[in-house]
């Protein structure tokens, strides 16, 4: 980490160019994702002045794109504990390029998700109620908690691996953001004692994020499963929602990746071999996926309470079948045709399989909320949801106020962990050697 | 909400208790009912309930504290409806309360479901919970028009972003605890009666004390044709229907 | 322990700005901590079910103890080993 021939930092040096040199094309993004922030950001404020009513929102569907938003965007921010912690745990080395995207992802998608719950309250200038009013026995509570707890755990997650990366930047820029960087740095020079303090408290973050981001998305399904609406009072809805969320949030990083790759030239770190891997692994999510939700709707489907089955046959042939075989078809079909070879995995197939997924799974989440209250118990007159151009302007703005924000992170810190990188290379082969070795019968 | 501003350490007091606590209920006789909806307009009439006009009403958005389920059966020729009032069912066990985040809607000791529009923060928790869809939200700023504009000054004109429901007219009950008081006698609880049954014409509701076992809603309570909405999904509702007689002919 | 790296004016402020960060850090934690107490005494004064205020209180409170413990150890780990 210190002086070694050759000086890592001038090794990859690649890594450090986004944030010393910047080009037109970065101004032009933020351009771009600029218009449609100032897009969601006038429609909020329409939605201020007015209220409500200028979404398509009604009675009795009270909840909509919204809170599709907020369930799907903090259901992505599972990328970042899935990669960075379980492969960390279990020490599988092609985590090193990917770890620090990943957890970026899941710090600036919390914040979207929460942005949204806020964007759909009607009395947002009353927001601090819950901080004064609270009632723990509301699962929204349990949100705030468990997405509280959550943020400061990955924020604490991506800065402390970072240091090392901060102590080069710190070394190498100079004038006003060098302060930036040497407060940050934390005084970070390479020490043995300052590394093994660095590895012992990554190593009990790895262990500590896993549980609490469990705990996130389960409370969210909670905010469903805890109330007694046909096919939303459902035990299944914690690990489903936990699964849906890990499936959305590798699609994400997988699309980050394959974008990152093209645009900051990182072809010699993100290797097929990395798409490979983790395209299994998003195999393997949507086969979990769809054994959940095929569990969920035989259950439903067998026991024909006439309220639920009312749900059930708008979702499978009535006015949500388009929307409803559409994440079928983007969740199931589309992944494990083009995944289930493992030799057949170029990058621009799971790319492709990774977009179906992330449209899959917005739609899964509107499948499981706008259906069921479209159709309540007590049925007064036909209800309909026509989401109107405020609605789709807040869905733009989030997923571009989300691209925005991990952009200017590129611009900051190194995308792809340079210590990491190097650890791998000198160390990592010495130590996975050893450890095959002790898997080998010994003493024969 | 009148007086009421929210759950208070004196609502459980326990001196209070001693008191004979009510337990405010309805029944509904839908062997008597008509259809009239004479029961909404007097509920909407005493309650400020804005007009939300026709274009907001076409989206959806009427806000009806009491409204009227119709439900057709059979087929033609041989076709009968059957008219419901709901109002807001005042539940025993309501999942609206539980998973309002702010105290924002609360049981108080007299059964009565409240809402308090200063602390609600419009998260639509509780309409999204309540399995009789009896809450609605001021999706706007609704206004009444100015030829109709007669506020009733016992009832909060609601902000827009909040959320609102049938109070079973508790402000008509402060108002006759009140005129007791100052009249220094005791509270009789038939003084206390809501806008809807008020104005029934055809008398099919029925309001009051379901613990006072001499009162006439206690009794036909428990009459043999008495049935509750959902009731199997456990939230003890306090409005009791009375089904229709033999004569009613339903297939 | 060994402080004696901080020596000029210029690392004076640098170490200030990193004190800053910790202490909003312990600032952000007790905060929490103190609302989550505020919200158990709120639930038992109005007498609504204050065993799951607590019960997440046993929970919550420790994990965000031990998140203010690790950047704690990593603070001070790093600030004070730099030789």
């Amino acid at each position: 980490m210190t002086s070694r021939e050759p000086d890592p930092a001038e090794r990859h040096h690649i890594l450090l160019n986004p944030i010393l040199l910047t080009g037109k094309r970065f101004y032009i993004t933020v351009g771009v994702l600029l218009v449609f922030v100032i897009w969601g950001a006038y429609a909020y404020s329409l939605q201020w002045r007015y209220g409500l009513g200028v979404t398509g929102l009604n009675q009795p569907v009270s909840w909509g794109f919204y809170i599709t938003n907020f369930v799907f965007f903090i259901g992505i921010s599972h990328a970042g504990t899935l990669i960075s912690a379980i492969l960390r745990i279990s020490q599988a080395e092609w985590r090193r390029p990917i770890t620090r995207m990943a957890e970026v992802i899941t710090v600036m998608v919390l914040f979207i998700g929460a942005a949204n719950i806020l964007v759909d309250l009607g009395r947002p200038d009353r927001m601090l109620n819950i901080l004064w009013y609270g009632r723990y026995q509301s699962p929204l509570l349990w949100d705030v908690t468990s997405i509280n707890a959550y943020l400061t755990a990955s924020v604490l997650y991506l800065y402390i691996p970072m240091i090392p990366d901060i102590a080069i930047l710190r070394d190498r820029i100079r004038g006003m953001w060098h302060w930036f960087y040497r407060v940050l740095a934390l005084g970070w020079t390479g020490t043995p004692k300052q590394q093994q303090v660095l590895n012992r408290a990554i190593a009990i973050m790895a262990v500590l994020v896993i549980p609490i981001a469990i705990s996130v998305h389960t409370v969210v399904s909670f905010v469903f499963s805890m109330t007694l609406q046909p096919m939303w009072h459902s035990t299944i809805f914690g690990p489903y929602f936990v699964v849906g969320a890990i499936f959305s949030g590798i699609a994400a990083l997988l699309i980050s990746m394959a974008l990152l790759r093209k645009l900051y030239r990182l072809e010699n770190y993100l290797l097929p071999i990395h798409f490979n891997y983790l395209g299994m692994l998003l195999l393997i999510m949507s086969l979990l996926w769809f054994y959940f939700t095929f569990a969920e709707y035989l259950t439903g489907f067998y026991g024909n309470e006439p309220e639920e089955m009312k749900v059930f046959w708008a979702k499978f042939s009535g006015e949500y079948a388009l929307y409803f075989w559409t994440m079928v078809i983007c969740n199931f079909v589309i992944p494990v045709i083009v995944l289930c070879r493992r030799k057949t995995h170029t990058i621009l197939r799971v790319v492709i399989a990774s977009a179906t997924v992330i449209i899959g799974m917005w739609l899964e989440r509107f499948i499981i909320i706008v259906p069921t209250l479209v159709n309540p118990r007590l049925e007064v007159s036909s209800a309909v949801y026509i989401p109107t151009w405020i609605e789709w302007g807040e869905l733009a703005g989030s997923f571009a106020l989300f691209i925005l924000l991990y952009v200017l992170f590129t611009k900051f810190f190194p995308i792809i962990s340079i210590w990491e990188i190097e650890e791998g290379e000198q160390v990592g082969l010495k130590e996975v050697e050893k450890r095959i070795r002790s898997y080998m019968p010994q003493n024969i | 909400m009148g007086n009421d501003t929210g759950p208070h350490k004196k609502d459980l007091d326990p001196s209070q208790k001693k008191r004979t606590m009510h337990l405010w209920g309805m029944v509904i006789d839908l062997d008597k009912c008509t259809g009239c909806q004479a029961c909404v307009i007097a509920c909407k009439a005493e309650n400020n309930i804005p007009f939300v006009g026709q274009g907001q009403a076409e989206k959806g958005r009427d806000i009806k504290w009491m409204e009227i389920i119709t439900e057709t059966h059979g087929e033609y020729p041989k076709m009968k409806t059957r008219f419901i009032p709901r109002p807001c069912l005042h539940c025993d066990d309501p999942p609206c309360t539980k998973v309002c985040p702010v105290h924002a809607t609360y049981r108080n000791p007299e059964g009565i479901v409240a809402q308090v529009y200063s602390r609600c923060i419009g998260c639509r928790f509780c309409m999204a919970a309540c399995p009789y869809t009896a809450k609605y939200f001021n999706w706007n700023h609704f206004k009444i028009p100015k030829v109709m504009r007669r506020y009733n000054p016992d009832v909060s004109v609601r902000p827009k972003g909040v959320v609102e429901k049938c109070t079973f007219c508790h402000h008509r009950l402060m108002k006759a605890k009140d005129r007791a008081a100052y009249e220094v006698r005791e509270f009789r609880p038939e003084e206390y009666i809501p806008a809807c049954v008020e104005s029934c014409p055809s008398q099919a509701m029925y309001f009051g004390d379901l613990k006072d076992s001499k009162s006439e809603v206690a009794k036909l309570a428990g009459s043999p044709r008495g049935f509750r909405l959902l009731e199997d999904l456990g939230t003890k509702p306090k409005v009791i229907y009375l089904s229709e007689g033999e004569k009613h002919d339903l297939p | 322990m060994r402080m004696k790296h901080i020596q000029t004016r210029e690392e004076k402020i640098v170490f200030g700005f990193q004190l800053t960060l910790l202490a909003s850090f312990v600032l952000a934690v007790g905060g929490i901590i103190v609302w989550i107490v505020h919200l158990i005494r709120l639930s038992h004064e109005l007498q609504d079910i204050p065993s799951i205020s607590i019960g997440i209180s046993i929970v919550a409170i420790p994990v965000f103890l031990v998140l203010l413990g690790v950047f704690n150890y990593v603070f001070w780990g790093m600030l004070l080993h730099q030789e």
